[in-house]
Formats: structure tokens, C-alpha cells, sequence
């Protein structure tokens, strides 16, 4: 039995847990493609027009399995991972929406609500209920779980001690292959979600780029809790997503940290909470010393803009830390 | 205090509301061109047109002398719980300091909610306040009986302007004969008979047209955001009902859960089959009504919303299945700073050619 993973929006953060767990149940995982013109171009197709790229992408990624043939697709629903908090409206209705626009797929998807106290998802309620479909032994399941949450907290552990990024901890834990961190003298924050920021298509590897010019990118999932819970004091109310204020939080937390030179946010055309995000760092970047780029990016975003822009950026940056030390 | 506050809606309940407890109504002017310019110019390009609308309207109404405003919050998700900080955030940095009071869900912060009614309550006892409360709700829904009514028979005026005309000496005389409850029915009576007594060309029952309007809160009830809609509708003959009313919001967003009437089980329950979670606007009321227009015998459906907007999206999403399984027109339009008035007026009318055609069947 086959069940696919959509490699779009949160499948980069929780990816290891999601393997693991599905195989632990005696299921072969399947991940769709990277991300291309094929993908895309499906996604659009079966949208409505205005509606943000991350979905578009997930969409065409969930066509994509189902022409692979697989017997399942997983399309979870989040709906809380903090009290009092929520996921943008898109996430909640997502299996709903998929429903719709992938008519073919029906009685394929495996869904079913995660709601946690933090982004630790592996508990019982969330998923003993799921696993029930694909095996009958309850002990099973709960191993299958602890199992999984294992390789998620070493995941975690990856990014948030030795400074991985998503992508090269995710990497170590699936592939089991330890990535050779370069050490750059100037670094710059790289916030935005996993679903933009680890997207080859959307940010056309911009991690890449700036490596490729000499500099390192920091990107939130390299904080813990404690340092993200330590910025909530900057709103005086707190966005209503989640990972927005993990966001959030970590941009303050470049601004103030004396390593970082300069913060870029990188967001997908209509997204509704980082319209807001934006607006707030944007005002109060100007308390800090320290320059603020927004790339907003969309299905017809060019790369040589994106590179020119990034490439004027670095430039400034480079430059005042010359004028600094002259 | 000097109040001003959000423009939605009909007005006239707001105003009231302020009046009686003793504060000066900064009556927010009708949202124009300038109201969205200064919105746009203030606003992230990507915020929700509601969201630019007040930015702009809290602009014009401090500019007019306003010191506070008074708005809602929200839960979440939707972006709108959000607004205030924001819009505070933004009005700090152009200098002005306005006082801003919140009310939120009275569930999310019991206290604050009380704290921030005893700011606008001021020195009027509890009592009173009550009293007050009571009495602008009956306000907002003898005015939204009469708009309902207008909305139907205005679709077969004879002598055009002649609605328009008496809805407004309506309002005027609420405003100024509705001190108490008994006074406020007699307004509504004498404003329906006045309706009623308007010359108007009634099409027999089964050759009348029935639009109903569903969609975000702020873009179905302002008229001056929404193309004016209802009045589009009815000059192109079709009777409209809009899911949502003033005396409706304050039914589920501002009563306390403990006094919510269950009106609008039977919606949710409706909307079941499509989407089996509430994701934080009106998207499940609009599925569910949408359904509750077709059974009611109505004969198309338009859906509004701000571009972007993130519930009503997951609605757009959705509305293609429901109209096929109910075999209901649904015609949906995205609105903001944008839109280009010629453009909307040709899709409505090839909706309701459509809907007239479906009749002649």
C-alpha cells in the first residue's frame, strides 16, 4: 500500500515525522517532486485566481501523486498547534478545498485535525485515530508514534543546535546524510514559511543565492521556544497563526541580534497573515539599525529580478561593513 | 469623548448607540474615492479591502476633531480580529494618538470586555446601559425590517428615485422620533405603510426574480463598497435579500454566547457536508445560506468579497460543488480599490439575463 505526501506547505517541517510514522504502520511513503512548471501549471489550473501560490503548489502537488498511482494521499487538517491560536483559514478548510478541486481523489484522502499545545504534534489524540485505517493493533500505532516523534525532536534538534536549516535536517534524519556547514562571516536572516523559504520554484533557492554570494542565511526553525516566546512582548496582541508569530518573533530577534546584518522576508503573492506581518515589521524596523527586504514572490516571478535584487542587498550590506571598519 | 467609528451598514444605529451614553458621534462621512485613497496609501498592498476602508474612514474621522474609536475584534482567524493593532500601529506613525477601544468576543477576555464598556458606559448606571443597549437593538432591527422591505419592492418602483426618497425620511424620522421603544415600532409601522402606499408594478408570483446576496460582513452591507448593489439588482428588476443584516452581526458576534439565539443552527448544519469546520469568518453561514436561498425558492445567488479575503476564498472555492449540487447561479465577485464599476455592472446583468432566461423555461 502506497500513501503519498504532498511536498507543499508544512510537509518540510513535519516531513520526518510523517515518514517515519506512516512507515513504522508497514506503509510505503511516497513524496511528490520537487516543485515544477508541471506542478504549478495544474495548480493554477484548478484554483480560483486569486488565490495565494502555497496553495496553488499543494495542489499540483496532490494531482501529481495521484497520477503516480498511489492508493492514499495525506492531507492533513491543522487547526491549532498554541492556545488561542488558529492556522490561516486555507489550512483549515485544506482538506475540504482538495475535496473540491481534485474530484478524482475521492475516498483517497487521509485527513483528520491536528490540534496540539505546541508544534510537538505527535500525540495520541492527534494520531491513534489516523492509524486505525492502515493497522489494527493499537500498541502498534503508539510505538509508530513515539517512533516518529523521535526522529522529529531530532529533526529539531539538528536545526535548532547545530544551525541546520530545514532542508539539510531533514536531509540528515531521512537520508541520514550529515551536511558540511561553511561557516560565513556575514549572515542574514531569512524569514518566511517552510513552504516559500525551502520552495525551489517560489524563492528560486534563495538560501542558494546567498551562499552563492559569500553569505549565510539564519531562518526561524534555528530558534527555540524559549527565544521566540522571549519577542512575544513586541505585539500587544498576538497574530491569530501560529507560525506567523513564530515568524514574527524570530525577525525581532534578528533585528536584535549584533550577528545578523540585514533581515529578508520572503512571501508568496495574497498571503493574508504575512500582509499584516509585513506592515508591523515594516513599521517597526525603523527602531533598529538594520535593513529590511521584502521579495514577494508569485507564479510569474522572474529569476533575474529576484537575483538582482538580492545581489543589491548583499552589496549594501557588504559595503557598510566596510565603511564600518575603515 | 469624541467617538467615531467603523461605516458599515446603516448608520443610524451607531450614531444612537453614542448619543446615549453621552459622548459626541464623530459621524464617520460615506466611505468616497478619498476615504480609499487614503486607505490604500496607509495600508499593506496585500491587507483585505476592509481593512483599507477604515484605515481611511479612522483618517476622515480624526481629521474631524474624533479623539477615540470605538471597533471590534475578533477570534481569528480571519484577518479582521487583527485590524486594530495594525490600523494603530499605522495611525501612531502619521501622529495622530487616538484613544482605540476594542470589543472583542465577550468570551475571549470577560474583563477587558467589561472594562472597556465601563470606558464607554462612563457615569450611566448599569441599569440605564441596558436600557440603552436594548433599546438601539430594537433600533437596528425595526431599520433593517424597513431596508429588507425596500430591497423587495424597490424592484418594481414605478416613478424611479420614489424608494430611495422615502427610505431616507425614514431614517430621519427614527432619528428623530425614536427616543424610546414604543416610539421606535411606531416609525417602523408608519415607515412600512409608507413603503407600501409607493406606486409599484408587480409581476405576478411566479414571473418575480429573487437575488439573494451572501458574502464577507463589511462588503454585503456597505453599499458604497459594494457597487450598491441591492439597488443594481433592483433596477434590473430582481427582488434581493442579503444574508446579513446589522441587528444579524449583532445577534452572533456581539451578544454574549450564554443569551445567542440558536437562529442560525440550522445554516451551520447546512453547510456540514461541504466544510466541517468554522475557520473564523462567515464562510459556513454563506455555504449554509446559500443552500436556505435555494430552498426558499430563490433564483441566483451573488457572492461578495474582498480580494483575498481568506474564509470567503475557501467559499469560492467551494461554491463551484454546491451550485452544481443545487442546481443555483451563483455568480461570485471579488471586490477593492480596484474594481472598475462598468466591468461588474456587465457580469451582473448577463447573471440576471441568465436568471430571467432560467424563469422563461
Amino acid at each position: 500500500m502506497k500513501i503519498g505526501l504532498p511536498s507543499g506547505l508544512l510537509n518540510e517541517y513535519y516531513k520526518s515525522f510523517w515518514k517515519h510514522y506512516f512507515e513504522y504502520l508497514g506503509i510505503e511513503v511516497v513524496f511528490s517532486q520537487e516543485t515544477n512548471k508541471t506542478i504549478l501549471d495544474e495548480g493554477v489550473r484548478r484554483n480560483v485566481a486569486e488565490i495565494c501560490a502555497p496553495i496553488k503548489i499543494y495542489t499540483g502537488h496532490v494531482v501529481e501523486l495521484m497520477r503516480q498511482g498511489v492508493d492514499y494521499v495525506y492531507v492533513p487538517r491543522f487547526v491549532s498547534i498554541e492556545e488561542r491560536e488558529a492556522f490561516c483559514p486555507k489550512f483549515m478548510a485544506l482538506p475540504n478545498m482538495i475535496e473540491t478541486m481534485v474530484p478524482e481523489l475521492k475516498g483517497k484522502i487521509v485527513t483528520h485535525n491536528i490540534v496540539a499545545k505546541s508544534d510537538d504534534i505527535a500525540t495520541e489524540e492527534n494520531f491513534l485515530e489516523v492509524g486505525r485505517k492502515f493497522c489494527k493493533n493499537d500498541e502498534q500505532i503508539r510505538e509508530a508514534i513515539s517512533f516518529a516523534r523521535n526522529k522529529w525532536i531530532e529533526f529539531r534538534g539538528l536545526c535548532v543546535e547545530e544551525k541546520y536549516n530545514c532542508d539539510q535536517a531533514n536531509t540528515a534524519v531521512i537520508k541520514n546524510r550529515l551536511s558540511k556547514l561553511k561557516n560565513y562571516p556575514v549572515k542574514i536572516g531569512v524569514i518566511g514559511y517552510v513552504y516559500n523559504v525551502y520552495d525551489s520554484l517560489i524563492s528560486m533557492n534563495i538560501i542558494k543565492k546567498l551562499n552563492e554570494l559569500g553569505v549565510g542565511a539564519v531562518t526561524f526553525e534555528m530558534l527555540d521556544e524559549s527565544q521566540i516566546k522571549k519577542q512575544a512582548h513586541h505585539l500587544e496582541r498576538q497574530l491569530f497563526w501560529s507560525f506567523s508569530n513564530k515568524i514574527t518573533a524570530s525577525a525581532y530577534h534578528f533585528f536584535e541580534d549584533k550577528e545578523i546584518s540585514g533581515v529578508i522576508h520572503v512571501t508568496a503573492f495574497g498571503c493574508g497573515p504575512d500582509s499584516f506581518l509585513g506592515k508591523i515589521l515594516e513599521l517597526d524596523t525603523n527602531k533598529y539599525d538594520k535593513p529590511f527586504m521584502t521579495i514577494r514572490v508569485d507564479e510569474h516571478t522572474g529569476e533575474n529580478h529576484l537575483q538582482t535584487r538580492i545581489e543589491a542587498f548583499v552589496d549594501m550590506i557588504l559595503q557598510k561593513q566596510m565603511e564600518c571598519c575603515v | 469623548m469624541k467617538i467615531t467609528y467603523p461605516h458599515m451598514g446603516n448608520q443610524i444605529f451607531y450614531k444612537k448607540l453614542v448619543e446615549a451614553f453621552g459622548h459626541e458621534a464623530i459621524e464617520p462621512p460615506t466611505p468616497t474615492q478619498r476615504t480609499i485613497d487614503l486607505g490604500v496609501k496607509y495600508s499593506p498592498e496585500f491587507a483585505c479591502f476592509p481593512y483599507k476602508i477604515l484605515m481611511g474612514t479612522y483618517i476622515e474621522g480624526l481629521e474631524n476633531g474624533a479623539d477615540t474609536i470605538v471597533t471590534s475584534g475578533g477570534s481569528g482567524p480571519c484577518r479582521a480580529g487583527l485590524y486594530y493593532e495594525i490600523h494603530k500601529k499605522t495611525l501612531e506613525n502619521l501622529g495622530y494618538n487616538p484613544e482605540i477601544i476594542v470589543f472583542d468576543d465577550f468570551g475571549r477576555s470577560p474583563q477587558t470586555f467589561i472594562d472597556n464598556f465601563k470606558k464607554i458606559k462612563g457615569k450611566t448606571s448599569w441599569c440605564k446601559a441596558f436600557r440603552i443597549i436594548h433599546q438601539t437593538y430594537i433600533l437596528a432591527q425595526s431599520a433593517d425590517n424597513i431596508q429588507k422591505r425596500m430591497e423587495i419592492l424597490r424592484a418594481y418602483e414605478v416613478e424611479k428615485g420614489s424608494f430611495n426618497k422615502a427610505f431616507n425620511e425614514i431614517m430621519e424620522d427614527f432619528d428623530k422620533n425614536g427616543t424610546s421603544i414604543s416610539r421606535i415600532k411606531e416609525c417602523e409601522k408608519r415607515g412600512m405603510e409608507k413603503l407600501n402606499n409607493i406606486k409599484v408594478e408587480m409581476p405576478a408570483k411566479k414571473d418575480r426574480i429573487k437575488v439573494g446576496i451572501v458574502g464577507e460582513i463589511y462588503v454585503v452591507m456597505e453599499n458604497s463598497v459594494n457597487m450598491n448593489i441591492a439597488e443594481v439588482l433592483n433596477l434590473l428588476g430582481c427582488e434581493v435579500s442579503r444574508s446579513l443584516y446589522i441587528s444579524d452581526w449583532i445577534d452572533h458576534s456581539v451578544t454574549p454566547k450564554i443569551f445567542k439565539k440558536k437562529s442560525g443552527q440550522y445554516l451551520l448544519d447546512n453547510c456540514k457536508q461541504y466544510l466541517d469546520i468554522q475557520i473564523g469568518g462567515h464562510e459556513c453561514h454563506n455555504m449554509g445560506n446559500i443552500i436556505d436561498y435555494k430552498q426558499q425558492g430563490y433564483d441566483g445567488i451573488v457572492h461578495l468579497m474582498p480580494f483575498a479575503c481568506l474564509p470567503e476564498l475557501v467559499t469560492q472555492t467551494l461554491i463551484p460543488r454546491i451550485s452544481a449540487d443545487y442546481d443555483i447561479p451563483i455568480l461570485s465577485l471579488s471586490l477593492d480599490e480596484q474594481t472598475g464599476i462598468a466591468n461588474n455592472q456587465t457580469r451582473i446583468e448577463a447573471f440576471v439575463d441568465l436568471l430571467k432566461k432560467n424563469k422563461g423555461e
